[in-house]
């Protein structure tokens, strides 16, 4: 085992809540090193392939359990920049209802602050990372802020088509908000529309963190080990204070990289997944864990997945961007369901391609042989999809633990349980129900929703922040309420998800708390 | 850059190519070009082959042409964290080819049980008939992974071969318009 020369600050991950932790810290001029388990990618990596995409996503660390497992592979990123390498890059803000849902229903729980509180620091991601929207528009369902730096990206006939059908049921919708250049910006030119956004952008058109946060940290000096998986955070003596955390490198070999401040920036399975295993006798049940709390309310979106054949000849749906061009809040409304709880967000439509697992092939999932062949043909000019994600309630019984098999390293791996309760399934339900109308109405030919079980997408919580230890792993800024220089940051933080996808929140929250951080370092430092 | 100059970047490249060992040389290949030229399987059995490649026949016409077996094969023969197979991303825990392994064999099983002939020398209507059963669950006395997990991967395969590739994509009529071809070795 080596013992490495110390740092002010190591991170674990080297993902987008990692990357902004990094770049801030970095630009403060403290030393930061970030361990990421994956490979450092470069742009020449970013092959515009659905099938060569699937490097970007990690090999399952996890044993998948439960009436709804999550599907964790397809959502959670390997190597630097994370999910967000291959993310769409699809920009909706939480609403002011998310952030109290406890008080204002009685349902799920609070977050430590208001939309209000976060409000700024969206503004400020906008300007920082490139956003292309009409923030006019969305003002009609969230209150006013700064306008986006670039204009909506372009439409394409695949996603207009639907927009009579909205019409016809009396939805509002909008050009969507999605962190994709219009325009050059900054350097970074224009979006080419080729659809490729998940195998990783290479020309920087989309904002991964590679062009963004992880670029300004590097540039301040952070440095990035690739091919590191960490496996405990370790603490002093008495328990009250981490100074490093252990780690195996590239060769296999134990290392320990001790530190003033540690984050852990990694996923939905590992940020859980290494508290538990830092267990020592000062924190019997793992660190940050006093509550029991840590590894729970994990959550996903559920998608109602809405298919339309479009008699056109060509509705171009293999160009545009996986992000949504349109889209609407006016079903957002918790109670807006009758018997079913919780938000939806409709938006529509993304470039397909015959092999994603979101194309052409897996929307009619049922055709084999001749019949699929040609479907896919037709389906290639002529198909589009309408999609709502639809919110999940925080659950203490969907969870992290460790389970007893281990890892190469010894490191047992994480077991999560996940199932949707009634509600969820509810809202997924009338969402698919609705969105078959919009079809109708929006003159599809054929038209059909996925409706076997609803999807997991998007992946958030298990180490929630709150505004008490006796009800969350973590305060508002990311800092646990054990130790005051072990910090968390990430979507683990999320005590609920509303009905969006979740970078746009995690970027401002993330924001939020390393410049609290910055702000406050002599003191949480030590 | 221009649309048109950066997607000058890429052509002629072989896009979606693999790296196979022919006499010992090293070369890229595309699936459907392994399986013309005959490049070795490494990983799967004869047995397994003929089974995957009768299967992939079934749920897409072509995809023997388009060299599932040697996609499927090439793939299984790498480091998990290089995989590109469906699989990964479907939450499968490597090794991959135990998967593989337990679905051939389970689709080889049933048939024997069922026609007492393998899969591959069933009537076209027989082999239609069993993945159509497999989809749905259907099969009694079934032993392996799920058989619409199993009709999932094997018909994402398929597609992957058939229609993920340049090739595939511009006989669709539809333009790849790639950034980056995959010529090197990641």
């Amino acid at each position: 085992m080596a013992v490495q020369d110390k740092v002010d600050v190591a991170i674990v991950g080297a993902g987008a809540s990692a990357s902004v932790f990094a770049s801030v810290l970095a630009r403060a001029g403290k030393k930061v090193v970030m361990l990421e388990q994956g490979p450092d990618w470069q742009n020449g990596d970013l092959i515009s392939s659905e099938i060569w995409g699937r490097r970007l996503k990690t090999v399952n660390p996890a044993i998948l359990e439960g009436k709804d497992r999550l599907g964790y592979s397809y959502n959670a990123g390997w190597g630097t920049g994370g999910a967000a390498t291959h993310y769409f890059a699809m920009f909706p803000r939480l609403l002011p209802s998310d952030f109290n849902m406890k008080t204002a229903y009685g349902r799920g729980l609070d977050w430590p602050f208001s939309y209000d509180d976060l409000a700024p620091y969206y503004d400020r991601v906008a300007q920082d990372v490139g956003v292309s929207g009409d923030a006019k528009a969305e003002e009609r369902w969230r209150p006013p802020g700064q306008p986006y730096p670039m204009p909506p990206i372009r439409s394409f006939r695949h996603g207009d088509v639907w927009l009579k059908g909205f019409e016809a049921l009396g939805i509002k919708t909008a050009r969507a908000t999605v962190a994709i250049n219009s325009q050059d910006y900054k350097g970074r030119p224009a979006c080419v529309y080729d659809g490729w956004c998940n195998a990783g952008c290479p020309i920087g058109a989309l904002a991964n963190p590679s062009f963004t946060y992880l670029d300004e940290a590097r540039k301040h000096g952070a440095e990035v080990r690739p091919f590191s998986t960490v496996t405990r955070v370790l603490t002093n003596e008495k328990g009250d204070r981490v100074n490093g955390i252990e780690y195996y490198d590239r060769a296999k070999q134990r290392q320990v990289q001790e530190a003033s401040i540690v984050i852990l920036a990694a996923f939905v399975s590992q940020n859980p997944r290494i508290l538990l295993n830092s267990a020592t006798d000062k924190h019997p049940g793992g660190l940050a864990n006093a509550n029991g709390l840590v590894g729970r309310y994990v959550m996903a979106h559920t998608g109602a997945t809405i298919w339309g054949m479009f008699d056109e000849p060509d509705i171009q749906n293999y160009m545009g961007v996986l992000a949504a061009m349109h889209w609407s809040y006016d079903r957002y409304g918790k109670t807006a369901r009758p018997g079913a709880f919780g938000s939806i967000l409709w938006h529509c439509s993304p470039a397909i391609k015959p092999n994603d697992i979101g194309g052409i092939a897996n929307s009619r999932n049922d055709l084999f042989g001749q019949p699929l062949v040609d479907f896919i043909k037709r389906g290639s000019r002529q198909l589009s999809r309408l999609q709502a994600f639809g919110e999940e309630l925080p659950n203490p019984d969907n969870r992290v633990v460790l389970a007893g098999e281990k890892d190469e390293f010894g490191f047992p791996l994480a077991r999560i349980n996940h199932a949707y309760d009634q509600d969820a399934v509810g809202v997924w339900q009338q969402a698919c129900d609705e969105g078959l109308l919009i079809a109708k109405s929006a003159g599809a030919k054929e038209s059909w929703a996925l409706r076997t079980a609803p999807p997991t997408i998007h992946m958030v919580g298990g180490t929630a922040m709150g505004r008490s230890a006796a009800d969350s792993v973590a305060n508002g800024y990311g800092q646990t309420h054990e130790i005051p220089n072990l910090w968390i940051a990430g979507v683990t933080l999320f005590p609920t998800e509303g009905a969006v996808n979740p970078t746009y929140t995690m970027y401002a929250a993330s924001l939020r708390g390393a410049e609290h951080l910055a702000a406050n370092w002599n003191a949480i430092a030590g | 850059m221009s649309d048109i100059e950066r997607r000058a970047l890429v052509r002629g490249a072989v896009l979606a190519a693999l790296s196979f060992t022919i006499d010992g040389a090293e070369v890229w290949l595309s699936p459907s070009q392994a399986q013309a030229q005959g490049a070795p399987i490494n990983v799967l059995r004869p047995d397994e082959v003929e089974t995957l490649e009768a299967v992939g026949e079934t749920l897409l016409p072509g995809a023997r042409k388009a060299g599932i077996a040697n996609f499927v094969d090439n793939q299984l023969g790498v480091l998990p964290g290089d995989c590109l197979l469906m699989a990964r991303i479907a939450s499968v825990r490597p090794p991959f080819v135990n998967l593989y392994r337990a679905a051939l064999g389970a689709v080889e099983r049933s048939c024997q049980t069922i026609y007492s002939k393998r899969f591959a020398q069933l009537t076209s209507a027989e082999q239609y008939d069993f993945v159509d059963r497999m989809r749905q669950n259907k099969i009694e006395g079934w032993q392996g992974p799920p058989g619409p997990f199993i009709y999932f991967l094997l018909r994402h395969d398929a597609v992957d071969v058939a229609f993920g590739t340049v090739e595939g994509i511009e006989s669709l009529g539809t333009p790849y318009m790639a950034h980056i071809s995959p010529e090197r070795r990641w």
